[in-house]
Protein backbone atom coordinates (compact mmCIF):
# COMPACT_ATOMS: atom_id res chain seq x y z
CA UNK A 1 0.00 0.00 0.00
CA UNK A 2 1.30 3.42 -0.90
CA UNK A 3 0.74 6.11 1.69
CA UNK A 4 0.34 9.79 0.95
CA UNK A 5 3.61 10.54 2.74
CA UNK A 6 5.44 8.25 0.32
CA UNK A 7 3.85 9.65 -2.82
CA UNK A 8 3.92 13.40 -2.10
CA UNK A 9 6.84 15.25 -0.52
CA UNK A 10 6.00 18.04 1.95
CA UNK A 11 7.30 20.76 -0.36
CA UNK A 12 5.05 19.59 -3.20
CA UNK A 13 1.81 20.08 -1.28
CA UNK A 14 -0.44 23.01 -1.93
CA UNK A 15 -0.07 23.97 1.74
CA UNK A 16 3.70 24.49 1.42
CA UNK A 17 3.37 28.08 2.60
CA UNK A 18 1.45 27.25 5.76
CA UNK A 19 3.10 27.50 9.15
CA UNK A 20 2.43 23.83 9.95
CA UNK A 21 4.42 22.75 6.90
CA UNK A 22 7.24 25.12 7.77
CA UNK A 23 7.37 23.84 11.37
CA UNK A 24 7.19 20.22 10.18
CA UNK A 25 10.02 20.73 7.69
CA UNK A 26 12.04 22.50 10.36
CA UNK A 27 11.59 19.59 12.81
CA UNK A 28 12.36 16.95 10.17
CA UNK A 29 15.48 18.88 9.12
CA UNK A 30 16.90 19.19 12.63
CA UNK A 31 19.02 16.07 12.21
CA UNK A 32 20.16 14.22 9.08
CA UNK A 33 17.91 11.33 8.00
CA UNK A 34 18.38 8.29 10.23
CA UNK A 35 20.42 10.16 12.84
CA UNK A 36 17.70 10.83 15.42
CA UNK A 37 18.09 7.32 16.82
CA UNK A 38 21.04 5.84 14.91
CA UNK A 39 21.97 2.16 14.98
CA UNK A 40 25.53 2.67 13.68
CA UNK A 41 28.35 4.89 14.90
CA UNK A 42 31.89 5.72 13.74
CA UNK A 43 34.50 3.19 14.89
CA UNK A 44 36.12 5.59 17.38
CA UNK A 45 32.89 5.71 19.42
CA UNK A 46 33.71 2.18 20.65
CA UNK A 47 35.28 3.58 23.84
CA UNK A 48 34.01 3.84 27.39
CA UNK A 49 34.66 7.59 27.41
CA UNK A 50 31.74 8.02 24.99
CA UNK A 51 29.36 6.31 27.44
CA UNK A 52 29.16 9.03 30.09
CA UNK A 53 26.88 11.40 28.18
CA UNK A 54 24.13 8.81 27.86
CA UNK A 55 24.83 7.63 31.43
CA UNK A 56 24.10 11.22 32.52
CA UNK A 57 20.84 11.09 30.56
CA UNK A 58 19.88 7.78 32.22
CA UNK A 59 20.56 9.23 35.67
CA UNK A 60 18.48 12.28 34.73
CA UNK A 61 15.52 10.04 33.91
CA UNK A 62 15.80 8.40 37.35
CA UNK A 63 16.02 11.87 38.94
CA UNK A 64 12.81 12.94 37.17
CA UNK A 65 10.88 9.76 38.04
CA UNK A 66 11.91 9.72 41.72
CA UNK A 67 11.30 13.48 41.93
CA UNK A 68 7.79 12.93 40.59
CA UNK A 69 7.17 10.26 43.23
CA UNK A 70 8.42 12.62 45.97
CA UNK A 71 6.06 15.32 44.68
CA UNK A 72 3.14 12.89 44.94
CA UNK A 73 4.06 11.73 48.46
CA UNK A 74 5.00 15.07 50.01
CA UNK A 75 7.44 16.13 52.71
CA UNK A 76 6.11 14.06 55.63
CA UNK A 77 6.03 10.95 53.40
CA UNK A 78 9.67 11.21 52.33
CA UNK A 79 10.81 11.93 55.90
CA UNK A 80 8.75 9.35 57.82
CA UNK A 81 7.70 6.30 55.80
CA UNK A 82 10.25 3.65 54.84
CA UNK A 83 9.18 3.73 51.18
CA UNK A 84 9.37 7.53 51.19
CA UNK A 85 12.85 7.45 52.69
CA UNK A 86 13.90 4.89 50.05
CA UNK A 87 12.58 7.05 47.18
CA UNK A 88 14.21 10.09 48.78
CA UNK A 89 17.53 8.22 48.82
CA UNK A 90 17.05 7.11 45.22
CA UNK A 91 16.50 10.77 44.28
CA UNK A 92 19.63 11.88 46.12
CA UNK A 93 21.92 9.15 44.78
CA UNK A 94 20.65 9.48 41.21
CA UNK A 95 21.55 13.17 41.46
CA UNK A 96 25.02 12.26 42.77
CA UNK A 97 25.51 9.87 39.84
CA UNK A 98 24.05 12.47 37.44
CA UNK A 99 26.73 14.96 38.46
CA UNK A 100 29.55 12.41 38.59
CA UNK A 101 28.73 11.16 35.06
CA UNK A 102 28.26 14.71 33.80
CA UNK A 103 31.62 15.87 35.15
CA UNK A 104 33.46 12.82 33.71
CA UNK A 105 31.66 13.53 30.39
CA UNK A 106 32.86 17.14 30.69
CA UNK A 107 36.47 16.07 31.35
CA UNK A 108 36.39 13.74 28.34
CA UNK A 109 34.94 16.38 26.03
CA UNK A 110 37.32 19.08 27.30
CA UNK A 111 40.43 16.99 26.64
CA UNK A 112 39.24 15.99 23.17
CA UNK A 113 38.35 19.66 22.40
CA UNK A 114 34.76 18.73 21.61
CA UNK A 115 33.95 22.18 20.22
CA UNK A 116 35.85 21.30 17.00
CA UNK A 117 34.09 20.82 13.66
CA UNK A 118 31.27 23.33 14.12
CA UNK A 119 30.29 21.93 17.52
CA UNK A 120 30.68 25.19 19.51
CA UNK A 121 26.95 25.39 20.27
CA UNK A 122 26.97 21.77 21.48
CA UNK A 123 29.76 22.67 23.90
CA UNK A 124 28.05 25.88 25.03
CA UNK A 125 24.68 24.19 25.67
CA UNK A 126 26.51 21.53 27.67
CA UNK A 127 28.18 24.16 29.85
CA UNK A 128 24.90 26.06 30.37
CA UNK A 129 23.26 22.75 31.22
CA UNK A 130 25.95 22.09 33.83
CA UNK A 131 25.32 25.49 35.46
CA UNK A 132 21.51 25.09 35.34
CA UNK A 133 21.86 21.63 36.92
CA UNK A 134 23.89 23.11 39.80
CA UNK A 135 21.09 25.61 40.41
CA UNK A 136 18.49 22.84 40.32
CA UNK A 137 20.45 20.71 42.79
CA UNK A 138 20.96 23.75 45.04
CA UNK A 139 17.22 24.46 45.24
CA UNK A 140 16.73 20.74 45.92
CA UNK A 141 19.00 20.88 48.96
CA UNK A 142 16.97 23.90 50.11
CA UNK A 143 13.73 21.90 49.72
CA UNK A 144 14.60 18.90 51.89
CA UNK A 145 12.44 20.24 54.72
CA UNK A 146 14.95 19.56 57.51
CA UNK A 147 17.71 21.26 59.50
CA UNK A 148 20.20 20.77 56.66
CA UNK A 149 18.06 22.84 54.30
CA UNK A 150 17.67 25.54 56.97
CA UNK A 151 21.43 25.63 57.49
CA UNK A 152 22.20 25.77 53.75
CA UNK A 153 19.66 28.56 53.13
CA UNK A 154 20.95 30.60 56.07
CA UNK A 155 24.51 30.24 54.78
CA UNK A 156 23.49 30.98 51.18
CA UNK A 157 21.42 34.11 51.78
CA UNK A 158 24.41 36.41 52.17
CA UNK A 159 26.00 35.15 48.98
CA UNK A 160 22.75 35.58 47.04
CA UNK A 161 22.20 39.06 48.55
CA UNK A 162 25.77 40.06 47.69
CA UNK A 163 25.00 39.65 43.98
CA UNK A 164 21.79 41.67 44.38
CA UNK A 165 19.15 39.07 43.52
CA UNK A 166 17.95 38.16 47.02
CA UNK A 167 14.68 40.03 46.56
CA UNK A 168 13.79 37.90 43.52
CA UNK A 169 15.44 34.61 44.50
CA UNK A 170 14.92 34.35 48.26
CA UNK A 171 16.66 31.23 49.57
CA UNK A 172 14.91 31.72 52.94
CA UNK A 173 11.52 31.23 51.22
CA UNK A 174 11.01 27.42 51.01
CA UNK A 175 7.79 27.80 48.99
CA UNK A 176 9.61 29.76 46.29
CA UNK A 177 12.62 27.43 46.33
CA UNK A 178 10.62 24.21 45.92
CA UNK A 179 8.70 25.71 42.98
CA UNK A 180 11.97 26.70 41.32
CA UNK A 181 13.18 23.16 42.03
CA UNK A 182 10.20 21.18 40.74
CA UNK A 183 8.89 23.46 37.96
CA UNK A 184 11.09 26.21 36.58
CA UNK A 185 14.59 24.73 36.70
CA UNK A 186 13.61 21.18 35.56
CA UNK A 187 11.90 22.77 32.53
CA UNK A 188 15.09 24.75 31.80
CA UNK A 189 17.34 21.70 32.27
CA UNK A 190 15.00 19.50 30.22
CA UNK A 191 14.77 22.01 27.36
CA UNK A 192 18.53 22.55 27.17
CA UNK A 193 19.07 18.78 27.36
CA UNK A 194 16.83 18.28 24.31
CA UNK A 195 18.73 21.04 22.50
CA UNK A 196 22.09 19.50 23.45
CA UNK A 197 21.08 16.02 22.29
CA UNK A 198 19.68 17.36 19.00
CA UNK A 199 22.97 19.19 18.38
CA UNK A 200 24.93 16.02 19.15
CA UNK A 201 22.77 14.04 16.71
CA UNK A 202 22.99 16.83 14.10
CA UNK A 203 26.79 17.13 14.09
CA UNK A 204 27.70 13.66 15.35
CA UNK A 205 29.94 12.84 18.30
CA UNK A 206 33.31 14.54 18.13
CA UNK A 207 36.11 12.34 16.78
CA UNK A 208 39.42 11.96 18.62
CA UNK A 209 41.91 14.71 17.76
CA UNK A 210 44.03 12.47 15.50
CA UNK A 211 41.02 10.88 13.73
CA UNK A 212 39.34 11.92 10.49
CA UNK A 213 36.05 13.71 11.17
CA UNK A 214 33.32 12.14 9.02
CA UNK A 215 31.46 15.46 9.07
CA UNK A 216 34.29 17.01 7.07
CA UNK A 217 33.46 14.61 4.23
CA UNK A 218 30.06 16.07 3.39
CA UNK A 219 28.59 17.75 0.40
CA UNK A 220 27.03 21.21 0.54
CA UNK B 1 25.15 -7.34 71.77
CA UNK B 2 23.99 -9.82 69.08
CA UNK B 3 26.64 -10.86 66.57
CA UNK B 4 24.76 -9.38 63.58
CA UNK B 5 24.41 -6.04 65.35
CA UNK B 6 28.08 -6.09 66.36
CA UNK B 7 29.05 -6.69 62.72
CA UNK B 8 26.85 -3.81 61.65
CA UNK B 9 28.40 -1.47 64.22
CA UNK B 10 31.91 -2.55 63.15
CA UNK B 11 31.06 -1.93 59.50
CA UNK B 12 29.61 1.52 60.21
CA UNK B 13 32.67 2.37 62.33
CA UNK B 14 34.95 1.28 59.50
CA UNK B 15 33.12 3.62 57.12
CA UNK B 16 33.14 6.39 59.69
CA UNK B 17 36.01 8.27 58.08
CA UNK B 18 33.81 8.68 54.98
CA UNK B 19 30.44 9.30 56.56
CA UNK B 20 31.30 11.19 59.75
CA UNK B 21 29.13 14.33 59.54
CA UNK B 22 31.65 16.31 61.61
CA UNK B 23 34.09 15.42 58.86
CA UNK B 24 37.81 15.15 58.47
CA UNK B 25 39.39 17.83 56.36
CA UNK B 26 42.52 17.97 54.26
CA UNK B 27 44.14 21.36 54.63
CA UNK B 28 46.92 22.00 52.11
CA UNK B 29 47.81 25.66 51.63
CA UNK B 30 44.77 27.48 50.32
CA UNK B 31 43.02 24.16 49.64
CA UNK B 32 40.56 22.96 52.29
CA UNK B 33 38.44 19.96 51.35
CA UNK B 34 36.54 17.31 53.29
CA UNK B 35 37.90 13.79 53.13
CA UNK B 36 34.52 12.64 51.72
CA UNK B 37 34.63 15.05 48.81
CA UNK B 38 38.31 14.33 48.16
CA UNK B 39 37.66 10.56 47.99
CA UNK B 40 34.71 11.10 45.63
CA UNK B 41 36.89 13.23 43.32
CA UNK B 42 39.67 10.61 43.44
CA UNK B 43 37.10 7.90 42.57
CA UNK B 44 35.84 9.98 39.62
CA UNK B 45 39.40 10.47 38.33
CA UNK B 46 39.97 6.70 38.59
CA UNK B 47 36.74 6.02 36.63
CA UNK B 48 37.84 8.61 34.03
CA UNK B 49 41.23 6.96 33.57
CA UNK B 50 39.65 3.48 33.41
CA UNK B 51 37.24 4.74 30.73
CA UNK B 52 40.25 5.77 28.64
CA UNK B 53 42.31 2.60 29.02
CA UNK B 54 39.81 -0.27 29.40
CA UNK B 55 38.92 -1.84 26.02
CA UNK B 56 35.28 -1.33 25.05
CA UNK B 57 34.83 -4.80 23.56
CA UNK B 58 33.20 -5.94 20.35
CA UNK B 59 31.14 -3.95 17.90
CA UNK B 60 34.05 -2.35 16.04
CA UNK B 61 33.52 -1.62 12.37
CA UNK B 62 36.00 -1.10 9.52
CA UNK B 63 37.56 2.42 9.52
CA UNK B 64 35.82 3.30 6.25
CA UNK B 65 32.40 2.48 7.67
CA UNK B 66 31.62 5.95 8.92
CA UNK B 67 28.57 8.11 8.65
CA UNK B 68 27.90 11.22 6.67
CA UNK B 69 26.77 14.32 8.49
CA UNK B 70 25.36 17.72 7.80
CA UNK B 71 28.02 20.41 7.62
Amino acid sequence: MTTRAESVSPDETSEAGSWTVRVRNRIVGLVPPGQALPDRQPVYVASWIYVFGVATLAAFVVVLVTGGLLAIGGVSWWHVSSVGLFVNSLHLWSVELFFAFMVIHLWGKFWMAAWRGGRALTWITGMVLFLASIGTAFTGYLSQGNFASQWISAEAKDGINSIGVGAYFNVLNPGQMILWHVVLLPVVVGAITVMHVILVRRHGVVPPIDAVDPSADTEA
Amino acid sequence: MPVSQAKKVTMISALGFVTDPAGRYVHWGVILISMTNLLIIVAMVIVFVLALVVPFGSGEKPPGDQERRKP
